[in-house]
């Protein structure tokens, strides 16, 4: 998909290298026990745990301050509403999820654990998925209307610095 | 650009009927669907030689015309258009009473056929007849209303009038088993055929399939223009078959009908590849497996028409036609679609005043999915191959996998109901419709 701004590619950029991500944690996390016992899989979560950490938090804080509220005045409310809503209920479950993944990623995750992490990595898998395509659909396109060169370049610079 | 499936998923939670609304009319195909091929089992001995009268057969044909295509279409659509036309609901009672009207209606009907009982078939008739002038009323009211989506409209207005035809053809061929015939019974089955399988649920199905495949595959929305199309050659080909059927140059005029219809069906399908192609969820499951063979199942029920209408020697050509329409074309869409909408609507309702609402895949079991996805290709198969051979023993092997994969959709169907009852876990395991 094409986006004629700087906003739209960057935040396309981070959907796809989370989508990608995403991908490799649900298909290990569909054989558990060989997960468990796979040491590249330590890696694997805390690759996870720093997308959990860094970018989820970094990236809906910029949508919700820049961009919802745009699209809110240009007649767009339902479709921000619908958003940040699935944005409250992924931050809910990367909060579980944060910490087993930490522990995944230091080895010191028991049987229960890992359960756990499983379940908790799958639902946050299935809602993040809907999400950023709900958002390659709804939002980045809405930015090519809302955003001037001006305004484009300014938040780009800003989400890229902060 | 704005894609139509983030408007609509916008919108979406705002346009929602009370969840006991839709979910009867989808219970009910359930149940209807399993009753066919119960109906169908019991028929097993009369299918090879099936051509049209009272009976089993035709009972089971219409258990699934009426009790699930058109059932699920009527849900459907009532909970839908609203919401991809951007309009608020007006009116609950009406779709709950077009239920009431409609629901009882099909069962009387099938019984009154199994069992040659004509009063009994028009009271049945009677009730589908009114629960159908009935919806045909809603649907109206939301089409005026519509604003945006003018393909999709397009079918909505076609499929309607196609309905009005199948109504008048239908109270036609019950008034001629009440010995009062209105119609020539062999013209009147004609345009009965087409315009029920072709019209109004063919261009129904067509319709909602833009909105919906792009929806769950998560694509842009298909050229509108296109869509236009696609459907004006659907309408040049039901009024060819129309004429056909009334006796105007009835085999040229079929053969006219048959590729414009052709023409219909290859700018859908390029359009609907289109969308998964570009569609950023590319596994999409079992469901659309069933999708996929249900237009398969549209293709060759074409050149089985062209078959009949050229008169091909073919052992039990028209009844393969008939298989290829309603089972394989219809009922495989069907049932493919209503396992996508099923989970996606009760995660929509599950959602309402929830902090964390849950997902759709916590609503889904995929074991009973699959084993009805199974039996289904089976029964269908085996179906054909028993019209073909005439065996009655194949009949029945047929109907009895059709009966397991009915019972295991309707597994599905109780886990996901007793689910949306209950107050779900948000982290239930997800799992791939």
């Amino acid at each position: 998909m094409e986006f004629a701004r700087q906003v739209s590619h960057v935040l396309d950029t981070e959907h796809r290298a989370n989508l990608e991500l995403l991908g490799r944690i649900e298909q290990a996390l569909a054989r558990p026990q060989r997960a468990a016992a796979d040491p590249d899989f330590a890696r694997l979560a805390a690759a996870f745990a720093r997308m959990v950490e860094q970018d989820i938090g970094r990236h809906f804080d910029f949508e919700e301050q820049q961009l919802f509220p745009r699209m809110a005045d240009a007649g767009e409310g339902d479709i921000a509403g619908l958003l940040q809503e699935e944005h409250d209920s992924i931050r809910e479950v990367a909060a579980e999820v944060l910490p087993l993944a930490r522990a995944a990623a230091a080895g010191t995750l028991d049987g229960p654990g890992f359960e756990a992490l499983r379940r908790c990595a799958l639902e946050l898998v299935e809602r993040q998925v809907a999400h950023i395509q709900k958002e390659t659909m709804a939002l980045l396109p809405l930015l090519d209307d809302l955003l001037d060169d001006e305004l484009d370049r300014t938040l780009a610079f800003e989400y890229a610095a902060g | 650009m704005k894609l139509a499936a983030g408007a609509f998923l916008g919108g979406a939670k705002s346009r929602l009927l009370p969840a006991s609304v839709p979910f009867r009319f989808f219970g009910a195909a359930v149940v209807f669907h399993l009753l066919a091929w119960i109906a169908a089992l019991r028929a097993a001995a009369d299918w090879p030689g099936f051509a049209g009268g009272l009976g089993w057969p035709l009972a089971a044909l219409h258990l699934v015309t009426l009790g699930v295509l058109a059932m699920t279409a009527i849900g459907a659509s009532l909970q839908l258009l609203p919401v991809a036309t951007r309009q608020p609901i007006r009116r609950v009672r009406g779709p709950a009473l077009v239920w009431w009207l409609y629901a009882p209606g099909v069962a009387a009907l099938a019984l009154g056929m199994g069992t040659g009982a004509p009063a009994l078939l028009a009271v049945g008739g009677g009730g589908v007849g009114a629960g159908l002038l009935l919806y045909a009323g809603l649907l109206a009211a939301n089409l005026l209303g519509a604003r945006g989506m003018p393909g999709i409209v397009a079918h909505g207005w076609a499929a309607l009038a196609a309905l009005v035809v199948v109504l008048v053809t239908a109270a036609s061929l019950v008034a001629t088993y009440l010995g009062m015939p209105l119609l020539d019974r062999r013209a009147a089955l004609a345009l009965h055929v087409a315009f029920a399988g072709y019209g109004f649920m063919g261009l129904l199905a067509l319709g909602l399939a833009y909105l919906l495949v792009p929806m769950f595959a998560l694509a842009p929305a298909p050229d509108a223009r296109l869509q236009l199309v696609s459907w004006g050659s659907a309408v040049i080909a039901l009024c060819c078959a129309g004429a056909a059927a009334l006796g105007v140059l009835p085999v040229a005029l079929r053969v006219v009908a048959i590729g414009a219809g052709a023409i219909a069906t290859g700018l859908h399908l390029a359009l609907m590849r289109r969308a998964l192609c570009a569609g950023m969820r590319k596994d999409l499951g079992v469901s659309f497996a069933l999708v996929r063979t249900g237009w398969t199942g549209l293709v060759v029920s074409l050149l089985a028409a062209l078959g009949v209408a050229l008169d091909a020697p073919v052992p039990g050509l028209p009844l393969l036609f008939g298989l290829l329409l309603v089972g394989v074309w219809l009922l495989s869409f069907v049932l493919g679609i209503l396992q996508r909408i099923l989970p996606f609507l009760a995660s929509m309702h599950a959602a309402v005043g929830k902090h964390r609402p849950p997902t759709p895949s916590s609503f889904t079991r995929r074991r009973p999915l699959v084993l009805h996805f199974a039996c289904h290709l089976s029964a269908l198969a085996a179906m054909a191959l028993a019209i073909v051979t005439a065996s009655p023993l194949l009949a029945e092997l047929a109907a009895a996998a059709g009966t397991i994969g009915a019972l295991a959709y309707a597994a599905f169907f109780a886990t996901l109901v007793r689910r949306l009852a209950a107050p779900v876990r948000p982290s239930a395991l997800p799992a791939k419709a």
